[in-house]
């Protein structure tokens, strides 16, 4: 694959959260490494899966490669038109005009960064939990669906003319297979799937290069789930979009990615295309991680591996390797450096001491006899 | 030990009468576990509620509901029938028929520790004395796999993960020794590891205790490795039922099929997932006739949006509310 390919270039990317003690006279201050040195690319066009535990810091990375969240350290490289772009070190304006390229899709719809001002981005991070836990949020309900799904259009000032708006809120909402008629309604007249699907036209009517989807089909029920995924699947098919496709849901991972990146405590562990890493995994996490998905399917014997314990505190991740506190197959080296990450076959990456020394293939795959 | 039989729930609201759940009858027996499926607006949660008589003020059981619980003395309680604010079912709710819910975090209070709130439960069901009790929880958090049970049990709810909340959550409802386990959604709030243990302790306390356990979930994977049996719900009303192996192996009723075609599967990598078409429709919209007709691909005109299917056996053991498969019982479609 040649490098001009390559869409965004994620490299040792790096979020600290400084957490403050407060003590009679002084503070402590510890950082919580929610993202800790994480390099992969995604490619034009392509879908990167990315799954983990909930506290893993899927979210963190998505935020982080849109600048929601400043990063740190490393760097976000944004590849457009021959020009490579450090996201990391854009300001202002410049930042600005890029969120037009990218925006994002949150788990109950898209928070567009791009309507957002230097002056209000400050205020929006800091209401940004607020946008997560209230899931009715992210479509404002005074304005109607055509003003929602044309805001980014307006408030980028990408276009002015009323008229032009229209005709692309409604090739837009065509494509989203919303109904023409319901763009003069309001968004509390709509279910879960309707809904998703005006945040996605909200998200891709400035035809961006890039979206995040965190955890965008979780809250929805499997039979209307299916139909956003196909919807996305289909959109990106007409419009060349990536996207960074958040869930922890395994298996609509698998069906709706090209590649997937497994997180454990801020850091990758493997990271391959999907067939790779879904049926020869070489970490043992995500050999576990597999295990525990409860097939449909009661003539299949369902043996999770157990894991020690829970996933641990990112404040006080374990030395070495992350996993060695829960891994079945831990040693000593394990608890005092830590695992390189290295490709070890092509396009499969993965951070473990021992990996060549298992051989898992896909669970639960014996049928009961 | 549990049987419902026609449990008809209506809600006054603004919009007028609206009635979520509809003649739904099941049974429950000691020892099994009943998987209650269904989308969400289907109904299931409500169902539950019922048993324990924890419906909302403007809600009312229809009069053919029959509600008829086995106690652990033998005698035959009929819920439907126990006023509000009556002794037994002080008794009755905990002591049992136990009750789990999806967030833990909202079923603890926060300002006492998990083991003041199992002792309470524990002094009330069991009648027993402080210091017995706290014996008692100390133990039941070691049943369940939390470890150092004896410092825990002085722990606030929020100083616990998701998993261990779970988990304590678990031990509190069988504090009581309930004989019937209602589990609403348990492991849906959970990662999928924690899932897998939180279920494999679900399967061994009752096989140790040999609870009835009725297991609420939208995942059809979760009812597979759980439930004996699977009652699949739509818009409040159970349009299949049979024993989990031969429902997820030859589906009968379309919608079923249809939910099952949409789990999306390893198998099937590269394929287009299939979904049911449509929304679910809202319960003030109920539609006429049976109530998946909007969506269903095999929908008969004439019959299917008219009549309201009946409960039909195509095979011994199994139920299905449909017309397709009516004509088994020898052409009754004219109800």
């Amino acid at each position: 694959m040649s490098t001009s390919d390559v869409l965004i270039e994620v490299k040792n990317l790096e979020v600290l959260f400084p957490i403050r003690k407060k003590k009679l006279f002084s503070s402590e201050v510890r950082q919580l490494r929610a993202v800790d040195g994480i390099s992969f690319d995604i490619k034009r066009g392509e879908t990167v899966g990315l799954v983990g535990e909930s506290g893993s810091g899927k979210t963190t990375v998505g935020r982080a490669i849109l600048r929601a969240i400043d990063p740190t350290g490393g760097d976000v490289v944004f590849h457009t038109n021959g020009n490579d772009v450090d996201l990391t070190r854009v300001e202002g304006e410049e930042l600005r005009e890029f969120r037009q390229h990218m925006n994002m899709v949150f788990s109950e719809g898209p928070v567009q960064l791009s309507t957002l001002g230097a002056d209000r981005l400050r205020l929006f991070r800091s209401k940004m939990s607020l946008v997560f836990q209230d899931p009715y949020s992210s479509l404002n309900p005074r304005m109607t669906v055509r003003d929602i799904i044309a805001e980014p259009l307006i408030a980028s000032g990408m276009m002015k003319d009323r008229e032009a708006i229209d005709v692309r809120v409604r090739e837009i909402a065509e494509r989203c297979k919303l109904n023409l008629e319901h763009l003069r309604r309001f968004p509390h007249a709509f279910s879960g799937g309707q809904r998703q699907r005006i945040c996605i036209a909200r998200a891709l009517v400035s035809r961006p290069d890039f979206v995040v989807c965190d955890e965008s089909v979780s809250a929805l029920d499997v039979s209307i789930q299916a139909e956003i995924v196909n919807l996305l699947k289909d959109l990106q098919e007409e419009m060349g979009v990536a996207f960074l496709f958040i869930a922890h849901d395994l298996s609509v991972v698998a069906q709706m990615s090209h590649r997937v990146a497994v997180m454990y405590v801020g850091k990758f562990v493997e990271y391959a295309p999907t067939e790779k890493l879904f049926f020869e995994p070489k970490h043992p996490y995500t050999h576990a991680l597999l295990s525990a998905i409860p097939q449909a399917d009661p003539d299949v014997e369902f043996n999770p591996i157990k894991l020690e314990g829970e996933i641990p505190n990112p404040l006080d991740a374990p030395s070495g390797c992350r996993f060695h506190s829960r891994c079945p197959f831990a040693r000593e080296l394990c608890a005092s450096e830590v695992p390189e990450w290295r490709e070890v076959t092509s396009e499969h990456f993965v951070a473990c001491h021992f990996t060549e020394e298992f051989e898992f293939s896909r669970p639960n795959r014996n049928t009961k006899n | 030990m549990l049987s419902v039989e026609n449990l008809s729930i209506s809600f006054r609201t603004d919009e007028g009468l609206i009635t979520p759940v509809q003649g739904v009858s099941f049974k429950v027996e000691a020892g099994k576990t009943l998987g209650l499926v269904g989308e969400s607006g289907s109904g299931k949660s409500i169902t539950t509620k019922a048993l324990m008589r924890l419906l909302p003020r403007n809600a009312s059981l229809s009069g053919e509901t029959r509600i008829t619980y086995r106690a652990k003395d033998g005698k035959d309680v009929e819920i439907h029938k126990i006023k509000p604010n009556a002794r037994s079912l002080r008794h009755l709710r905990g002591g049992e028929i136990g009750m789990i819910f999806q967030e833990p975090m909202a079923s603890f209070s926060p300002v006492y520790t998990i083991g003041n709130q199992m002792m309470e439960t524990i002094r009330l069901h069991r009648g027993c004395g402080k210091r017995e009790a706290r014996e008692m929880a100390v133990e039941m958090l070691n049943k369940v796999g939390i470890s150092n049970p004896s410092e825990r049990v002085d722990q606030y709810p929020h100083e616990m993960s998701g998993g261990m909340r779970q988990r304590a959550m678990i031990a509190l409802a069988l504090s009581a020794g309930p004989a019937l386990l209602i589990a609403d959604e348990p492991t849906t709030a959970l990662d999928v590891t924690i899932q897998a243990q939180v279920l494999d302790l679900m399967r061994d306390l009752q096989r140790d205790l040999g609870m009835g356990m009725i297991f609420i979930t939208h995942d059809l994977g979760v009812i597979a490795q759980i439930a004996d049996e699977v009652a699949v719900m739509y818009l409040g009303t159970i349009v299949e039922r049979g024993a989990t192996r031969d429902v997820i192996r030859a589906p009968k009723h379309p919608y079923t099929q249809g939910l099952l075609k949409a789990i999306p599967s390893l198998d099937t990598l590269h394929d287009r997932l299939s979904p049911v078409p449509g929304d679910i429709p809202s319960p003030t919209e109920r539609p006429t006739g049976c109530p998946f007709h909007t969506r269903c691909p095999d929908f008969i005109s004439g019959i299917c949006d008219v009549n309201t299917p009946f409960e039909v056996s195509p095979v011994a053991g199994r139920s299905v509310r449909c017309w397709l498969h009516s004509d088994v019982q020898g052409g009754r479609s004219a109800a």
